[in-house]
């Protein structure tokens, strides 16, 4: 069927790589959810009029029965941490030294949440349904991006 | 009523952790002569219509599909790619017979992971770039948010979780083509190194290499062919949502929808009474268990209780992944869903050697395109 290689010393490859660059739009919905990150330090969520559902970040529709959603109000940059895990390796496979800590946090008021890192806390403290609050980082410092926000903490 | 479609012919390539000595080429034609020779067709002559499935980033090709045809045999005839897992495939090419466009079809599906040099830029490239890709964190991270959440819903343990790992790479020291065989103990796993908690490096299943192809058949020429029929009684699919932010983390509400779909098509109404065996995915241990209760075999929260019970092991009232699943195979991308086909196939059949379950009728075979996906596929096959 196949004739084999079977020294392994005759084994060739070619290497490739590529860039990729891309520039994403965040839509007319990410607009007003960024701009209130950097504007105003805090989070907006929105609502289906039809079925109910509430988005944060907001969407400009709602996926469950494709109507258009309405009523974008700010929420503080407040929740619960839903669910938690603690990451041993980095992008590239390698065991980080100082493993990070990873939530998704579910934001008071709203039916979303944000998944991202949790600071100013020991892994072994993290539970299901701890209250956190996002740091964002100094106004002046944001560009409109969800790294505006550095991470959340516990509230104390 | 339209015709039956069965799985006539089906074959595979070597199944290894790195395969430098061939192509990826060369692994696809190696499946594919294997699976024309059980089903006695010559593509060239008999097969009226090719599938592949495959995803550009993980092959390093753009438009992939251009470099399918010609080691299937299927070059200036009808083919198509499906960005997708392998079942998927195989419900195209029972719809493609049952519209009467084609009386014989042959899908492929295969993973060359060891020719990746960064997999998990790759996997993490798949994630949303605005709201989750600048946290720059290896994407495995979402599964360990996942299990935490499916363990805290259900009151699953990490041990039983553990216990999933010690079945399935034991079962494959009894399967051939599988690359992770091993007797290890719920100890070994929990003492593995921390991962991405509640996960241990153990508690992941590992990348192998390599093809499956089968060749599907409508029911007015499977009489006339070599390959014993498996008949595809039902099929589903369906995909959740790709936001983070709003999908369900506990449940796998993707594979229960699909499921929904093959047992409504198969007439299926207790899973548990009406299928024999399953191939389930099983990519991160805690999946098993959590994909098992969404196909509604178990009520949620049960299935750790099944497996402690002995229920879904080998010996068991109700077999998952005797061929070893993925922790114990290997985990191979698009084909994966098409490798746990092939053993509920081989169970079918008859053939499964030393892993062969008694008196088998009817299996299910689930598969999940991995992160950062909420895509699901369901097959139901059973004998004639």
């Amino acid at each position: 069927m196949l004739e084999r290689i079977t020294n392994p010393e005759e084994v060739r490859t070619w290497s490739g790589a590529v860039p990729i660059e891309h520039v994403y739009t965040v839509g007319v919905a990410g607009e007003v959810f960024f701009r209130a990150i950097k504007d105003r330090g805090r989070l907006v969520a929105c609502v289906c009029p039809d079925c109910g559902t509430d988005y944060l970040p907001p969407r400009l529709y709602c996926e469950r029965c494709f109507a258009k959603t309405a009523d974008y109000r700010d929420l503080e940059a407040r929740g619960t941490v839903h669910t938690f895990t603690v990451a041993h390796f980095d992008l590239d496979g390698r065991r980080l030294a100082t493993p990070e800590l990873y939530a998704f946090v579910r934001i008071n008021g709203s039916g979303g949440g944000i998944v991202h890192r949790l600071g100013e806390v020991a892994a072994s403290d993290v539970y299901i349904g701890m209250e956190v609050e996002a740091v964002f980082l100094p106004p002046a410092r944001r560009t409109g991006s969800i790294l505006d926000i550095a991470y959340f903490k516990p509230v104390v | 009523m339209p015709e039956r479609v069965a799985i006539v012919g089906v074959g595979h390539s070597d199944i290894r952790s790195i395969t430098p000595g061939v192509s990826y080429k060369e692994l696809m034609f190696e499946a594919a002569t294997r699976a024309y020779e059980d089903a006695g067709v010559n593509p060239r002559r008999d097969v009226d219509s090719f599938i592949s499935v495959s995803e550009d980033f993980w092959e390093g090709t753009s438009i992939f599909d251009e470099y399918v045809p010609d080691q299937l045999g299927g070059a200036l005839r009808p083919v198509h790619t499906v960005t997708g897992d392998g079942i998927q495939a195989l419900g195209c090419a029972a719809m493609l017979i049952r519209t009467g466009r084609a009386r014989i079809v042959a899908v492929e599906g295969h993973s060359k992971h060891s020719d990746m040099r960064t997999p998990y830029h790759i996997q993490e490239f798949a994630f949303d770039p605005i709201f989750n890709r600048p946290l720059g964190a290896h994407p495995h991270y979402l599964a360990g948010l996942e299990m935490n959440r499916y363990l805290f819903e259900t009151g699953t343990t990490r041990e039983q979780c553990a216990m999933v790992v010690r079945k399935n790479r034991s079962c494959a020291i009894s399967n051939p083509r599988a690359v992770y065989g091993a007797r290890l103990s719920v100890e070994d796993v929990l003492a593995s190194p921390p991962a991405f908690y509640p996960l241990t490096e153990l508690d992941i299943a590992r990348p192998a290499d390599g093809c499956f192809v089968m060749v599907v058949a409508a029911e007015s020429v499977a009489g006339d062919l070599a390959g014993e029929p498996v008949w595809i009684a039902g099929y589903g699919w369906c995909t959740e949502t790709p936001s983070l932010e709003s999908r369900e983390w506990g449940e796998a509400v993707y594979a229960r929808l699909a499921a929904q779909q093959a047992y409504r098509m198969a007439g299926i109404t207790d899973p548990f009474r009406d299928l024999d065996f399953a191939e389930v995915d099983d990519s991160f241990s805690y999946k098993e268990l959590q994909h098992l209760e969404a196909l509604r075999v178990c009520r949620p929260g049960e299935a750790a209780d099944m497996l402690e019970d002995g229920v879904t092991g080998p010996d068991g009232d109700f077999p998952v992944n005797v061929s070893g699943g993925s922790l114990g195979v290997g985990h191979l991308l698009e084909a994966t869903g098409l490798h746990r086909v092939y053993e509920v196939v081989l169970q079918l059949r008859g053939q499964a050697g030393s892993s062969q379950l008694a008196g088998v009728e009817r299996g299910l075979a689930q598969s999940w395109r991995n992160l950062p996906t909420t895509t699901g596929c369901v097959i139901i096959l059973e004998k004639g």
